[in-house]
């Protein structure tokens, strides 16, 4: 049973998936139990009595979306930094890690800072400062027990455990054996209150490999993050969730704690539990190792609002691959009507061998061997329409992009049919039943809810929105949104070859 | 959604206050109290045989009002003649999109996505799936439909086409990720190209593939006798029993064989072969042939491949790239088993400007590991993760059904799971060593490096014999002349 490397990373909120049916959703609310704690700590507990495991997902309402330019990747590289261990664990002997860190601390920075200059760096001191670094962080190793969270965990027979960041949030998974809530509160609670962060330049060094290997090698992710430097041009959504490459190369230790000392606050934090559980036994010992964490400021408001979009942007580059195309417009965000108008077209469009593009576009012509819709790249702020499609060859993108786009047309003149719209609720409505078949995908649906619009029960409400939608509003929406001036075209074309 | 905007005074200092006291009345786990044992009596699924023989698995599962089933037969790629490779997969393909002699793929399309079900199939090296799943409700549906597409496929030439248009363009597109380049160099270099395993299925092999040939391979394997079914849901045993039988009424049986396969030779020889990619990082793997499935030490590969490679954090490789160096953002490696032998494997994407020095640390850990025995804690951990995790595999009714359909169908003996934990726990460090000396020969590994080794630390040519792969070459070969 390997476990994937940490962190998920851009995957994590990029769609979105709602629905509801009136006989499930009561299913669900007799599950579920609600507890705040005074500090402002939100629970959520799920009961499903199956096997005796329980699967639990906590986040915090930061993401990529809270960063500016020079820390961007701070909150995915701090999520790295939580799974170092606290003053109890990870170490031998804290006192000692210390001072080391003091001293770790001011030489990681002016090695950063000089490194940070580029070509204008002073090459010896460069030299001279990493080696100091890698004495210190050798000494310090002796002092450390390594990944020891893990090591807990996995003693206990845990699995999973991971975290992931996102535009719109940070969350942190793990399933455990039932027998092991009160270890669980232990380590989070601490993890929460105190982590240290140890081994931040190594970690630091892993995530420069992470953007390499998730980004800089992948052409659908790099594609991705040309996109939405292109369709954002205020909005932190124009940054990619990993970091750009020089910031993640210069960000400090000093700078990643006080990113988390300003959100890692227990009243910006939901905690959901699903599986074996009760509120009886669970709720007393969240009580007891949560419940004196200290609440927070809350976190600093948010300012930037993207401007309107005034017309049309393209991006277009080259690369050793099979060529992409993207293509995004602006539209409001959760809960708005336009969101669930959104998503019921993204049904109609490309959910499915009957959906309109993959019939027409890849059954048919063949034009591509994929096309998919959707909203992103998070749901806290307005966010894209977006399609992501790939061409089949010799089809070009130029050709691709004409065809999607004759779709759309066709939802502005023509309304889209009973059976179609019918057809989403009766999927939507079972994607909600399905969400609640496994411990970990329903509580992080709850949590998702609960942290992001304040209250889980929007998961069932939601239902009501996308059963509201007519035909008339798809087509308003398509009308309003899905315009020339408000649309966002990047495209990979295969770099021709030189040799 | 509402934004608080207020920042308080008391706020800020609770927060100062937080800073200045490290661990505040916190303790460490090892200072709790032991916790209660688990008490846990799995379910075992219902087996039952249909008149005509297929052999069913069953569980009840009234939790939510949904069905899954999945029917297994043996056969797959394996059995594909090799001019032809690529058979099994479009077979699975088309035995779904193209429909059945009644009813076209277009038309159960809709019947599936207007109830929100589905049905798909799969044709894999060792087993050829079809699996469904759908809401209770529907499930005398999905069954009859199900069935039809089982036993009377249709194969239409237009549904071949898509599905080998849809396949050309993966080909096209499998060269474009380094790491998925290097996988795909390294499986054939272990397995051997010309064999069942190692063989890569390009656009000329895929070419060759008519509708009479699909429709001869489903003949071939798809018969009752050859069928193992699963299903899962809030559905009673009877009515799913009455449902199948009626379902697959009159479908006779009939002699399947699966010929026995060359046995695979080891070819591994030590070499490292080097490919040329503009691309940021090392991309590497490095491995030779594994063992048989269900061998005499299986129990302590498991053991041994959770501390060298597949346990996490806690797995040496992890533990000493990626958590102490920072070289890496994965490294996985395990000693793995199959129908024939498995293959010894290791696979990371490393940083290039410390390509070599990964490397060595990689063969130190190996070295290591066949020379030393493991730590007291390091095997109490590894031991404790497997049995103590053990219960996961009992939280998905589905997956626990097909995990246990495939057990079966692998020959593994019907007390495997009951015995599982006990046999984890009589392994011990000498067992752990001694499966590192027997199933990994550093001397044989080939290494594949997809990179540029103008970044790397040192010249491959320092760590030992390198043979270069001319991926520009290889990738115009494979595409057969299409540009």
């Amino acid at each position: 049973m390997p476990k994937t490397a940490k962190t998920l990373s851009a995957i994590f909120g990029f769609f979105l998936l709602l629905a509801a049916s009136p006989m499930a959703a009561q299913n669900l609310e007799e599950k579920v139990t609600v507890h705040v704690l005074k500090n402002g700590l939100t629970v959520i507990l799920a009961e499903r009595h199956g096997a005796p495991v329980f699967s639990t997902m906590y986040g915090f309402k930061v993401g990529s979306a809270d960063e500016y330019p020079g820390i961007t990747g701070t909150a995915h590289l701090f999520e790295h930094m939580a799974f170092k261990g606290t003053p109890k664990i990870g170490t031998k002997d804290y006192e000692k890690e210390l001072v080391l860190m003091e001293k770790i601390a001011k030489v990681g920075r002016e090695w950063s800072l000089e490194t940070a200059k580029g070509d204008k760096a002073d090459k010896d001191k460069v030299a001279a400062l990493r080696a100091e670094l890698t004495k210190l962080e050798e000494e310090q190793a002796q002092h450390i027990v390594k990944d020891e969270i893990d090591l807990i965990y996995s003693n206990v027979g845990g699995v999973g455990l991971n975290a992931g960041t996102g535009t719109d949030q940070t969350s942190y998974i793990i399933s455990l054996p039932a027998n092991q809530l009160e270890l669980f509160c232990l380590v989070e609670s601490e993890r929460i209150r105190n982590a240290v962060l140890r081994e931040f330049y190594i970690e630091r060094s892993v995530i420069q490999e992470e953007r390499k290997q998730t980004t800089d090698a992948v052409p659908t992710r790099l594609l991705s993050e040309m996109f939405m430097g292109a369709a954002f041009l205020a909005h932190p959504y124009k940054n990619p969730v990993v970091g750009w490459a020089s910031d993640i190369n210069s960000v400090t230790l000093e700078e990643a704690s006080a990113f988390k000392e300003k959100y890692y606050t227990p009243n910006n934090c939901v905690l959901a539990i699903a599986g074996d559980v009760t509120p009886a036994k669970a709720i007393p010992l969240i009580e007891k190792y949560f419940g004196d964490i200290p609440r927070g400021p809350d976190p600093p408001p948010f300012r930037t609002v993207e401007p309107k979009q005034l017309g049309e942007r393209r991006v277009r580059f080259e690369f050793d691959a099979e060529p992409l195309l993207m293509m995004g417009f602006h539209k409001p965000n959760f809960p708005a009507k336009e969101d669930a108008a959104a998503t019921v077209l993204s049904y109609i469009l490309t959910s499915g061998r009957t959906s309109r593009m993959y019939k027409d576009l890849v059954q048919d012509k063949q034009i591509a061997v994929s096309v998919s819709a959707g909203s992103g790249p998070g749901v806290r702020f307005p966010n894209l329409f977006t399609f992501y499609a790939t061409p089949r060859f010799p089809h070009t993108v130029e050709e691709l992009e004409k065809a999607v786009l004759e779709h759309v047309e066709k939802v502005k003149t023509e309304p889209v049919s009973e059976r179609e719209l019918q057809k989403v609720k009766n999927n939507l409505e079972a994607s909600y039943i399905r969400a609640m078949s496994s411990n970990m995908g329903l509580a992080g649906t709850l949590m998702r809810y609960q942290l992001l619009f304040g209250d889980w029960r929007l998961f069932l409400k939601y239902k009501d929105l996308v059963g509201s939608i007519t035909a008339a509003d798809v087509m308003d929406f398509a009308k309003t949104h899905l315009t020339a001036e408000n649309r966002t075209v990047a495209v990979l074309v295969k770099k021709a070859k030189t040799s | 959604m509402k934004r608080q905007y207020r920042i308080s005074a008391a706020a800020v200092a609770a927060a100062l206050l937080l800073l200045a006291l490290p661990g505040i009345g916190q303790k460490h786990p090892r200072e709790l109290a032991q916790a209660p044992g688990l008490v846990f009596k799995p379910d075992k699924p219902i087996s039952f045989t249909l008149s005509n023989g297929i052999q069913g698995l069953y569980f009840e599962d009234k939790e939510l009002p949904l069905v899954w089933m999945a029917g297994r037969f043996k056969g797959g790629s394996l059995w594909e003649p090799a001019e032809k490779a690529g058979l099994a997969g479009l077979t699975g393909t088309v035995l779904r999109t193209g429909g059945s002699k009644t009813r076209t793929g277009d038309r159960i399309n809709e019947e599936l996505e207007f109830i929100a079900a589905s049905i798909e199939a799969a044709g894999g090296s060792e087993y050829l799936t079809v699996s469904a799943n759908g809401l209770k409700k529907d499930f005398g549906k999905l069954v009859e439909i199900y069935a039809d597409l089982v036993m009377n496929p249709a194969f239409p030439q237009d549904k071949l086409d898509l599905a080998r248009n849809q396949s050309l363009e993966g080909m096209r597109r499998r060269w474009d990720q380094p790491f998925q380049v290097a996988n795909m160099l390294a499986q054939e270099r272990i397995f051997g190209a010309d064999t069942p395993w190692g063989r890569r299925t390009t656009p000329a092999t895929l070419k060759t593939v008519t509708r009479e040939d699909l429709a001869a391979f489903h003949a071939r394997f798809f018969a009752p006798n050859n069928m193992t079914i699963g299903v899962v849901g809030d559905v009673p045993l009877a009515e799913v029993k009455a449902a199948l039988e009626k379902a697959f009424k009159g479908w006779p049986k009939k002699t399947v064989t699966l010929p026995a396969l060359p046995p695979l030779a080891e070819k591994a020889d030590g070499t490292i072969y080097y490919a040329y990619k503009d691309t940021p990082q090392a991309n590497m793997f490095l491995g030779h042939l594994g063992v048989r499935r269900n061998g005499p030490d299986q129990y302590k590969l498991d053991v041994m491949n959770n501390i060298f490679g597949g346990g996490g954090f806690t797995a040496r490789l992890m533990k000493e790239v990626r958590s102490n160096r920072g070289l890496t953002y994965g490294i996985y490696g395990q000693v793995s088993a199959g129908l024939d032998r498995g293959g010894f494997m290791v696979g990371s994407q490393l940083k290039a400007a410390q390509f070599v020095e990964a490397l060595d640390l990689i063969k130190g850990i190996i070295a290591d590991l066949q020379t030393n025995l493991v730590g007291d804690e390091e095997i109490e951990t590894a031991k404790n993760s497997i049995i103590n995790s053990f219960v996961f595999n009992f939280e998905q009714k589905n997956s626990l059904l097909n995990q246990l359909m495939i057990l079966k169908l692998q020959g593994f003996p019907d007390n495997y799971y009951e015995t599982y934990i006990d046999n984890i726990r009589k392994i011990t460090k000498e067992d752990v060593r001694e499966a590192a000396k027997k199933h990994i020969d550093p001397a044989k590994m080939i290494i594949i490096i997809v990179g540029d080794e103008k970044k790397f630390d040192k010249p491959l040519s320092s760590v030992g014999k390198v043979k270069t792969i001319d991926l520009a070459a290889l990738q115009a070969a494979d595409q057969g002349g299409q540009k």
